[in-house]
């Protein structure tokens, strides 16, 4: 069954580890599935002019997101045979070392969801309007940018 | 016409979540009336977004136009 209507993404705060674990038990009544696969984007502690990245606090212009997300959903279930897809995405503050992004597909077979996955990460990270302001030690912030946003 | 523009991340930081701008027909005379009133958003990077797409030429705005300005993208 594939997925066509728009869905919520935004999450506010972290992604928990029990909500991966979950969403992944939730797929074992799905026994068509062959493979999943999952990327997680965690908070990472940059170094910013010797000060470090304690946090990341986002905000997103969420309808026209949720809109792009559902175009991109879209086109990978065109291009790609996936069972089905999920993304989560946080919004406000989520420390250096806890999950801000959640993206899951799952296949018959392994190619198509990890190929999937993939297309999707580099994708919602291009064409979504998703800003990360990065929290310093030091109470100062720091603009986050993705390579080739628009 | 007065056309009421959101604004994000670091153009926030400069203008405001949201602001009001008098007398604009289309986004290049937007960004006209804009750079003059907060110069620093001349020199920032952003695209401009009309009813949640991205538009990369003038645009012809109305009254009830969804005009939004982006800076590059960070999500992930």
């Amino acid at each position: 069954m594939k997925e066509r209507k728009p869905k919520n993404i935004f999450v506010q705060g972290p992604i928990a580890a029990s909500f991966i674990a979950d969403s992944i038990q939730k797929h074992s009544s799905k026994i068509d599935i062959g493979g999943h696969s999952i990327f997680l984007g965690q908070v990472r502690a940059d170094k910013i002019d010797g000060k470090e990245v304690t946090s990341i606090e986002y905000t997103a212009y969420e309808d026209m997101a949720l809109e792009r997300m559902y175009t991109i959903r879209e086109d990978i279930f065109k291009k790609y045979d996936l069972t089905c897809m999920h993304v989560y995405h946080s919004l406000g503050i989520v420390k250096a070392g806890e999950i801000s992004l959640f993206v899951f597909t799952s296949s018959a077979h392994r190619k198509a969801a990890i190929d999937a996955c993939e297309e999707t990460v580099e994708r919602l990270k291009a064409e979504l309007p998703v800003w990360g302001k990065e929290l310093l030690t030091d109470e100062t912030y720091h603009w986050k940018e993705n390579p080739q946003t628009p | 016409m007065s056309v009421k523009i959101i604004l994000f991340g670091r153009l926030a930081d400069i203008a405001g979540d949201s602001v009001s701008v008098d007398n604009v027909a289309d986004t290049d005379s937007l960004v006209d009336s804009l750079n003059k009133r907060y110069p620093q958003l001349a020199t920032t990077k952003y695209v401009i977004a009309v009813d949640k797409q991205v538009v990369t030429k003038n645009t012809v705005l109305n009254k009830k136009s969804m005009v939004a300005l982006l800076p590059p993208f960070s999500g992930g």
